[in-house]
C-alpha cells in the first residue's frame, strides 16, 4: 500500500506504475471496496490523506475539497451555514459491512445518491468541476468553480459513476444549496404496490418538490399493513404546512405523520435497510410506472420502491442474478448488483453487458484517460 | 477567425458527394447556390460559409447512412438544428455537409405518468411546453430563442436559459438521447429509467457541440408547472449594491426561479426601446421570478423585499399577469433595445463567481473607454452568467476587429476572476482560441483525447472548440500538436 497526500505524490505514483505496467486500486475511505468486479490482488493507493475542504464560499454556493473528505464532515459545514451539499450522498457503509469512512470522492465515483436524488438529482449534476490525474501520470483540470459552466467537455459528468476507472482525483468542486427548515414524513399505510406507486406518481408529477417518495412492504417497516406509500416534503414553516395540505388534497386524508420518521428516507437510501437481510442486494433503476408490475415479477421477500418506483432494491439469492437483469432490461433499466459475494459479483458484474457498439465506445472513453488500463482495471 | 484550411480535392469531389447524398436522402439534398445561402451561418452572423452540400434526413437510418457515407468518403460533417447558436456552432465548411436535423421534428411519445417526453432533435424547445401545457406541464431549459431552437441544439450547446438558476441546464433535464457516432453505429444512451449502467456518456454528450455524433432522439423530464409566480422588480443607487443583494438573497436560503440583473445603460436603452416601465437613474435593476406553491412564493416574496430594502434598492411587485409579461418583455427585448443604439452588436458570454461582480463591472468600464466602444450589461446574476452587448457599426474600418478584441479581453477577464469563457453559449468558433486562458495544455489534450476516442478521423465539426489543429493517432489516442501537420495559409471567413 502506498499513501499519497498531494497532487504531485499521486503524479509520481501514477508515472511509476504506467513504467511497471502495474494496476492498482484506489481507495479513499474504503466503504465500497466490495462494489463491482473484485479487482484480486493488485497494490492499492491511499488517497485518504488527500482531505479537507479546500474553499467554501456560502454566497456563491460553491464547495471545493479534497477527494477524501467524510461526507460527515462535509455535511456538518454545510449545515453550520444552512446549506447541504448540490446532491443526496448514500453511505452505504453499514449495508457493505464496512467499517471505513464514506467520503466525497467514493459517493461521486459510485454514483452513490439516496432518496434525494428524486428531488436534487445524482451526484453529476452538483460536481462543477475537479483536478485529477490521468493514467499518464498528467494532472489536469477539468469544469470549473462556477455554478453555471459550458466551456469545453463536460468531464465532472464523467467521473461520476466511473468507480474510479478513469482518473485519480485531487480535488473536486460542489454545487451546494440552501438547507430546507424543516421536513416531514406523510405514511399512507395498507396499500397495495400498485395503489401506493400511483400516489406516488401523482406527487411526483405535482408541484410539491417532493424530497423523498417510496413505498415500502408491510414486512420492512411496523404498523403499516400491507405496505406504506412515503411522502417526504420540505420547506419553511408555513410553505411547508400549506404542502402538507395539498398532499391531502392529492390523495386524500388517509395519511398520517410520521413521527420518528427523519432518518427513514436515510435509511432507504443508504440501503440500510437491508444490512440484515441475507442474500444479493440489488437496485435495479427503471421507469416509474412500471415499478408494481417489475416488483411483483421481481417476487422477492424484501423490497421496497425508492424515487417514486424508478429505484427498485431487493435481496435475492444469487441464482436470481439473470432474471433480475433481464426483468430490467425489459423495460430498458439498469439492474446494479451492490451487494454479493465476490465470486457473484465476478460472474455477473456491476451492470448488464452493454450492447457492442456502446460497450466499444465506454472501452474508447476509458482509454482516452488511461490507456493501460491502471485504475481499478475491470469494477466497472 | 481562423478555420481549418479547405480540403480542395473534396471540393472536387463534389458532384459525387452530392449524387451519393442523394442516393440516401433522395428528396433532402441541398444543392443549389439560393438553397445553400439560407444555411450559410448560424446566430453568430458575422461568420459566412457556403457549406459544400446541405442534406436534410427524415430518420435516423439516414443519418446513419450518411455518416457512413461521409466517413468512408473523408468529408467533414457539420451538424445543424435551427441555426440559433450565438458561438458559430452550426457554422458550415466549404469542403463539408451541413447536416441539418429540422425535419426531424416529431414529438414521437408524451408520457404524463414518468414526467418525460420522446422527441425527434428538430422538435423546438418551446414546443415540447406546448405539447403538454395543457395538462399543467412544461419543459424547464428556455434559452432565448426557444421559439426556435431545436432540442437537438439544446444537447449539443447544453443551453440554459432564464431559469436555469433554479431548473438547471438541458443536462440536468435530460434522461436519454439516441446518438448516431461518427462511424454511423446507433446508440442509446440512458432512456426513461434515467440509467445507462456504465460511463456517463450522456453527460459526455450534452454540450459537446457537434463534436462527438449527432442526436436523433431525445428523452426530456417535463415538471409540473408552479401553481404561483410572482416577479418583482429591485431598483438600486450603485452596481455593487445590486450586487450585494444577490449575494444575499442567496446567502438567505431563497432560490428565484429567475434572478436577472441589468445595468443604467441597458435599462434605460429597453426603455426607450419598449417602455416595459424600468425606473430611470437606476444604475442597477434586478427581476426576479419567485415560483412554487402559494406559501413557498410568499415567503420567498417577503424575504426578497426585506433584503432588496436592507441593501438600499427599492422592489415594485408586478400586479397582474399583464403587468408581469411587460417586466420581462423588457428583459426579453434587450438585444433589439441595444440594436437601435448602434448597428451591430456582439453578445458576450462569460460566467463569474458572483462576489466578482462589482470587480468585473469597474475593469469593463476601463476596457470600454480603451476600445472606444460602448456597451452594457445583461446579467443572469443568480448564476453569476454575464452577458455584456457590445455595441458597434461593421461598417466603420477596424470596429468589428475592436469589438471582437473588446470581447476577448472581458472573457479573459471573467477567467481571471475564476470564472469561466462560457456560461451558456458555448465554445464554437467565437471562443474557440481563448480555450487556451482557461485551460492548461494537459487539460485540453485530455478533452481532445476523448474527441478521438469518438472521432478519430476528426470530421465532426472540425475547427470548433479546441484552438489548436491536431491529429487523433490510433494508437493510445495520443495525441498530436498541429505544428507537426503541414500548415498552409489559414483562410480567412
Amino acid at each position: 500500500m502506498a499513501s499519497v497526500a498531494n497532487s504531485d505524490q499521486v503524479v509520481d505514483f501514477v508515472r511509476a506504475a504506467r513504467a511497471d505496467k502495474s494496476p492498482f486500486e484506489i481507495v479513499s475511505g474504503g466503504t465500497r471496496r466490495s462494489v463491482g468486479r473484485p479487482l484480486g490482488d493488485m497494490p492499492v493507493l491511499d488517497v485518504s490523506a488527500l482531505n479537507g475542504i479546500i474553499s467554501y464560499e456560502p454566497g456563491e454556493l460553491i464547495l471545493t475539497a479534497a477527494p477524501a473528505t467524510p461526507l460527515a464532515q462535509i455535511n456538518a459545514v454545510l449545515a453550520e451555514k444552512n446549506q447541504r451539499l448540490g446532491f443526496d450522498p448514500a453511505d452505504w457503509s453499514r449495508l457493505l459491512g464496512s467499517n471505513g469512512v464514506a467520503t466525497l470522492a467514493g459517493a461521486v465515483s459510485c454514483d452513490a445518491s439516496g432518496s434525494g436524488r428524486l428531488r436534487h438529482g445524482p451526484a453529476r449534476d452538483s460536481l462543477l468541476g475537479f483536478q485529477g490525474v490521468n493514467g499518464l501520470g498528467l494532472s489536469f483540470r477539468a469544469g470549473g468553480k462556477v455554478v453555471k459552466n459550458v466551456t469545453g467537455f463536460d468531464l465532472p459528468k464523467l467521473v461520476c459513476g466511473a468507480h474510479g476507472t478513469l482518473t485519480v482525483l485531487t480535488e473536486m468542486t460542489f454545487r451546494v444549496f440552501p438547507k430546507p427548515q424543516f421536513a416531514v414524513i406523510l405514511c399512507l399505510p395498507d396499500v397495495t404496490p400498485e395503489i401506493g406507486f400511483a400516489h406516488l406518481r401523482k406527487i411526483a408529477r405535482s408541484s410539491l418538490e417532493p424530497a423523498g417518495l417510496a413505498y415500502l412492504p408491510g414486512n420492512l417497516l411496523a404498523d403499516v399493513g400491507q405496505g406504506a406509500a412515503l411522502i417526504k416534503l420540505e420547506g419553511a414553516a408555513e410553505p411547508l404546512e400549506e404542502k402538507v395540505a395539498l398532499a391531502h388534497g392529492l390523495l386524500g386524508n388517509a395519511m398520517h405523520r410520521l413521527d420518528d420518521g427523519l432518518g427513514l428516507f436515510d435509511r432507504i437510501g443508504n440501503g440500510e435497510v437491508f444490512t440484515d437481510i441475507p442474500g444479493d442486494v440489488w437496485r435495479v433503476m427503471i421507469p416509474q410506472s412500471d415499478a408494481p408490475r417489475i416488483a411483483r415479477e421481481l417476487n422477492a421477500t424484501h423490497w421496497l420502491g425508492d424515487l417514486a418506483g424508478g429505484l427498485l432494491w431487493l435481496a435475492a439469492p444469487p441464482s436470481d442474478a439473470a432474471r433480475i437483469r433481464s426483468l430490467a432490461a425489459s423495460v430498458q433499466g439498469q439492474a446494479m448488483l451492490l451487494r454479493a459475494s465476490a465470486q457473484s459479483r465476478a460472474a455477473h458484474g456491476l451492470f448488464a453487458p452493454q450492447p457492442p457498439a456502446l460497450a466499444a465506445l465506454n472501452r474508447a472513453v476509458k482509454a482516452a484517460f488511461d490507456p493501460l488500463s491502471l485504475f481499478n482495471p475491470g469494477r466497472l | 477567425m481562423l478555420l481549418p484550411p479547405t480540403d480542395s480535392s473534396i471540393v472536387a469531389r463534389r458532384a459525387d458527394i452530392v449524387a451519393g447524398l442523394r442516393a440516401i436522402v433522395p428528396d433532402g439534398v441541398v444543392a443549389d447556390a439560393s438553397g445553400l445561402s439560407t444555411f450559410d451561418a448560424d446566430a453568430l452572423s458575422a461568420y459566412h460559409q457556403t457549406p459544400l452540400v446541405c442534406v436534410l434526413p427524415s430518420t435516423r437510418e439516414q443519418v446513419s447512412d450518411i455518416l457512413k457515407f461521409a466517413s468512408a468518403e473523408g468529408v467533414p460533417i457539420v451538424p445543424r438544428g435551427s441555426g440559433t447558436s450565438l458561438s458559430g456552432g452550426a457554422l458550415p465548411r466549404e469542403d463539408g455537409i451541413l447536416i441539418g436535423l429540422g425535419r426531424m421534428k416529431r414529438i414521437l411519445e408524451i408520457d404524463y405518468e414518468n414526467g418525460c417526453v420522446v422527441v425527434e432533435p428538430g422538435v423546438t424547445n418551446l414546443n415540447i411546453t406546448k405539447a403538454v401545457e395543457a395538462q399543467g406541464f412544461y419543459y424547464a431549459p428556455d434559452p432565448s430563442s426557444q421559439v426556435a431552437c431545436s432540442i437537438g441544439g439544446n444537447v449539443a450547446e447544453n443551453s440554459g436559459g432564464l431559469h436555469c438558476l433554479k431548473y438547471g441546464l438541458t443536462t440536468n433535464n435530460l434522461l436519454g438521447v439516441t446518438f448516431v457516432l461518427p462511424g454511423g453505429e446507433i446508440v442509446t444512451l440512458g432512456g426513461k429509467a434515467g440509467a445507462q449502467g456504465g460511463l456517463d456518456l450522456l453527460g459526455l454528450i450534452t454540450g459537446s457541440e457537434g463534436l462527438l455524433g449527432i442526436v436523433v432522439e431525445v428523452v426530456v423530464k417535463i415538471l409540473r408547472k408552479p401553481p404561483v409566480t410572482r416577479t418583482l422588480m429591485a431598483s438600486f443607487p450603485t452596481v455593487i449594491s445590486a450586487g450585494e443583494c444577490v449575494a444575499a438573497i442567496i446567502a438567505d436560503g431563497v432560490v428565484p426561479a429567475a434572478m436577472e440583473f441589468m445595468d443604467r445603460r441597458a435599462a434605460e436603452a429597453i426603455e426607450d426601446y419598449n417602455q416595459p416601465g424600468y425606473p430611470r437613474g437606476a444604475e442597477g435593476i434586478l427581476i426576479i421570478d419567485a415560483d412554487g406553491v402559494e406559501a413557498d412564493v410568499s415567503h420567498a416574496v417577503s424575504r426578497i423585499t426585506t433584503i432588496v430594502a436592507a441593501c438600499g434598492g427599492q422592489t415594485v411587485e408586478a400586479t397582474d399577469e399583464k403587468q408581469r409579461a411587460r417586466i420581462w418583455s423588457g428583459r426579453k427585448a434587450a438585444f433589439a433595445a441595444m440594436g437601435r443604439l448602434a448597428p451591430d452588436m456582439i453578445c458576450m458570454d462569460g460566467s463569474i463567481p458572483r462576489h466578482a461582480l462589482p470587480q468585473v463591472m469597474a475593469e469593463m468600464e476601463v476596457l470600454s473607454q480603451q476600445y472606444g466602444l460602448g456597451f452594457c450589461n445583461v446579467f443572469h446574476a443568480g448564476d453569476g452568467n454575464l452577458h455584456p452587448l457590445i455595441i458597434f457599426d461593421m461598417m466603420k474600418e477596424g470596429e468589428f476587429e475592436r469589438a471582437e478584441a473588446f470581447g476577448a479581453d472581458i472573457l479573459r477577464l471573467c477567467v481571471k476572476v475564476g470564472g469561466v469563457l462560457s456560461g451558456e453559449h458555448g465554445i464554437g468558433v467565437e471562443k474557440r482560441d481563448l480555450m487556451t486562458d482557461q485551460f492548461a495544455t494537459e487539460d485540453l489534450e485530455q478533452q481532445h483525447r476523448i474527441k478521438c476516442a469518438f472521432d478519430s478521423a476528426g470530421l465532426f465539426n472540425p475547427g470548433k472548440v479546441f484552438p489548436t489543429l491536431s491529429a487523433c493517432v490510433e494508437q493510445g489516442h495520443i495525441h498530436v500538436h498541429g505544428a507537426q501537420l503541414p500548415h498552409p495559409h489559414l483562410p480567412r471567413f
